[in-house]
């Protein structure tokens, strides 16, 4: 997709993309040795890391592939299960499966390990699924996943599963993301890191999802989102491309589902309802289906909004003497609501739409130049497009500038 | 008689009670220009889609070189060198010209999709990029290979589906309605352009086609059908005099022009 304009173009947009990543991790780095680490801002920023992971996974099938699936809360349910299981400490389990005996998992492996299992797990769930569930068309795809997911919730719930799962119980004590921190000998903090490493964690899990999307594999998966039947003739092998896209997004949602159990510190199959991946949905349409650069900035705005900047309005507020009418407990989820609609109907395709950040910084070199050709919105309508190219073409690239310019 | 390539025998397709195909049988030899001819609903797509693998035949038998590929998936008959273009273009819309092009090399990659994403494979990649750099020069495209693929001039997406087509690498072409929609100029250059490809990419062209100035011109034998069965094959001067082809069909040819 990105091949355009020259070679030493590309090079710099890319370069500067990198330093902007590389800049803001310096920042957290910086900001988390000296602001309080209870501070909101950590919160966000560990939770926002955490969505970003898997709204760019769910990017991955609904927005590259063409694939609606629903059925991210359930790989991310596997994902945190694993992660839990697999890391209570040994001396810690007789508490934690007090029911179980202990359980039957009487072994410990390191976080990184745990956390890499979550995702094959999750992949392996995926793959299994896939096989019945892939064959399904747009609706009842999302439907059949969205189903999966609500029965993988209540059979970790299962008792019989008891000394695996601890039953309907929570899964805790396994290392959390303030182990991250350094501590010297008397257990205190001396470096801080428990905001970086996950930042750092999705990071890397991003960077390779799209390495991914830009190899000959995005391109077909593209392919398939555009047009299954072209792409087909193409000799792309539908089956096994839209298998190999749901098993590395399931994968990269039971990573972030083992994050998320890091964050939360504790694991409840009933967490992980239909409601998380709607969220996360939300978080993909907002920041723009097909743009990981969108999924990620929505991600954090998302849990900004949601657990920090709108939380006031959940409270009593006084100006002076006067107190501010509807404010009480819940307003701010009606705030909330009406922020996401103003949203999508102003931003049709998103904040992102199919741009990325290097897309935008290209745009800006070039915008004196010469008008970029509208590879973005609307282009889509394919017909309209096919019979009146040009003009239909130029107004394209016109609203893109005035959009991008408007940000 | 050369090399056969397409060999089609007795092919019936039943959609319910509608019998689209009915009992065709044809013959496509190597370096052949061939075209399948009929009216409006006579079944050409049809045939053209069971070659393709879009739909398993009812009955009857198709062979590509000597091989039988009768219900075999798309993708499988793609890769062994049958490649196709569509009456209505169904390029990948988002793509640029050069990404439609270079996507459509993915099925010869030698990667699998760990070593694709860690760029271990890079001289491929690599080669896969020259091929497609070489094809779009080929077809004079490469003026415009960042362009959007849908915001070509419409006979340019016509000319770019084929350029695609070819980069699977096929040794069989089909063309369904290649000159739809395009000016008579431009359909005189898509029947040079057709010649061209044929002798430089060494291709059998199969081709469904309206436009009978182009069929007449380029194609060295015409079957004709009818409501899915074959009334009428032979070289185009055979065709233009036999009867029931101007019975059936030519009667009717002024719809040829607003296809």
């Amino acid at each position: 997709m990105n091949n355009a304009l020259s070679k030493k173009k590309m090079d710099s947009a890319t370069i500067i993309t990198a330093a902007i990543v590389l800049c803001f991790y310096v920042a957290v780095f910086i900001a988390e040795q000296f602001i309080a680490p209870t501070s909101m801002l950590f919160t966000v920023l560990k939770k926002g890391a955490t969505y970003a992971l898997v709204a760019v996974s769910m990017n991955l099938l609904n927005g590259f592939t063409g694939i609606f699936s629903l059925g991210q809360a359930g790989f991310m349910l596997i994902g945190a299960y694993v992660y839990g299981i697999f890391t209570i400490p040994v001396a810690s389990r007789l508490d934690v499966y007090q029911y179980y005996n202990g359980g039957l998992v009487q072994f410990v492996l390191p976080w990184f390990v745990a956390m890499l299992l979550a995702g094959l797990v999750a992949a392996f769930f995926a793959f299994l699924i896939g096989m019945p569930v892939l064959r399904l068309k747009s609706d009842y795809l999302a439907i059949a996943s969205l189903g999966f997911a609500e029965i993988i919730r209540a059979v970790m719930q299962w008792d019989k599963l008891g000394p695996i799962t601890n039953g309907s119980n929570m899964l805790r004590l396994f290392p959390a993301f303030n182990d991250f921190n350094i501590k010297n000998a008397d257990g205190q903090v001396t470096v801080y890191l428990s905001t970086l490493v996950p930042l750092l964690i999705a990071g890397l899990c991003i960077f390779v999802i799209i390495l991914l999307i830009n190899s000959t594999f995005g391109r077909a998966l593209k392919a398939i989102r555009d047009d299954e039947i072209a792409a087909e003739a193409m000799g792309i092998r539908l089956a096994s491309h839209k298998r190999l896209a749901f098993c590395i997004s399931s994968f990269f949602a039971g990573v972030g589902g083992a994050m998320l159990a890091m964050y939360q510190t504790t694991v409840q199959a009933k967490g992980f309802t239909t409601a998380m991946t709607y969220e996360i949905l939300l978080i993909v349409v907002i920041g723009g289906i097909g743009s990981v650069t969108g999924s990620c900035i929505s991600s954090f705005l998302f849990v900004a909004a949601s657990e920090w900047w709108l939380r006031f309005l959940d409270q009593k507020q006084m100006i002076g003497d006067f107190e501010v009418p509807l404010l009480r407990n819940g307003f701010r989820l009606v705030v909330f609501s009406i922020i996401i609609m103003v949203v999508v109907l102003f931003f049709r395709k998103g904040i992102m739409g199919t741009r990325e950040l290097p897309d935008l910084i290209r745009g800006i070199g070039r915008k004196n130049k010469r008008p970029t050709n509208g590879r973005t919105e609307g282009v889509r309508s394919e017909g309209l497009a096919a019979r009146n190219p040009r003009p239909t073409n130029s107004e394209d690239a016109g609203r893109n500038n005035k959009g991008a310019a408007a940000k | 008689m050369s090399e056969n390539v397409l060999k089609i025998e007795h092919l019936t397709m039943r959609f319910g009670g509608v019998v689209a195909v009915n009992d065709l049988s044809m013959d496509i030899n190597k370096g052949e220009i061939v075209a399948l001819i009929g009216p409006n609903g006579a079944g050409k797509t049809t045939a053209f889609n069971m070659v393709t693998g879009v739909y398993t035949p009812t009955e009857g038998k198709i062979a590509l070189e000597g091989r039988d590929i009768t219900g075999k998936r798309p993708d499988e008959i793609t890769k062994l060198g049958v490649a196709r273009t569509f009456q209505n273009i169904r390029l990948f819309s988002s793509m640029t010209v050069f990404d439609n092009v270079l996507t459509a090399r993915h099925l010869r990659r030698t990667s699998n999709f760990l070593t694709a994403t860690f760029r271990l494979n890079l001289a491929e990649e690599k080669k896969m990029r020259a091929e497609t750099e070489a094809l779009l020069k080929e077809v004079d495209l490469w003026e415009l290979r960042n362009e959007q693929a849908t915001s070509l001039p419409y006979g340019k997406q016509r000319l770019l589906e084929i350029a695609r087509a070819l980069a699977t690498g096929p040794r069989l072409l089909l063309l369904d309605e290649p000159a739809a929609g395009m000016n008579p100029q431009e359909t005189e250059e898509l029947g040079e352009f057709i010649r061209q490809i044929k002798d430089k990419f060494n291709l059998t062209v199969f081709l469904i086609e309206h436009h009978m100035n182009l069929v007449m011109g380029i194609s060295d034998r015409i079957y004709v059908i009818d409501f899915g069965k074959q009334i009428a094959e032979g070289t185009p001067a055979e065709v233009q005099n036999d009867p029931a082809v101007i019975a059936a069909y030519l009667g009717v040819e002024e719809e040829g022009s607003d296809a």
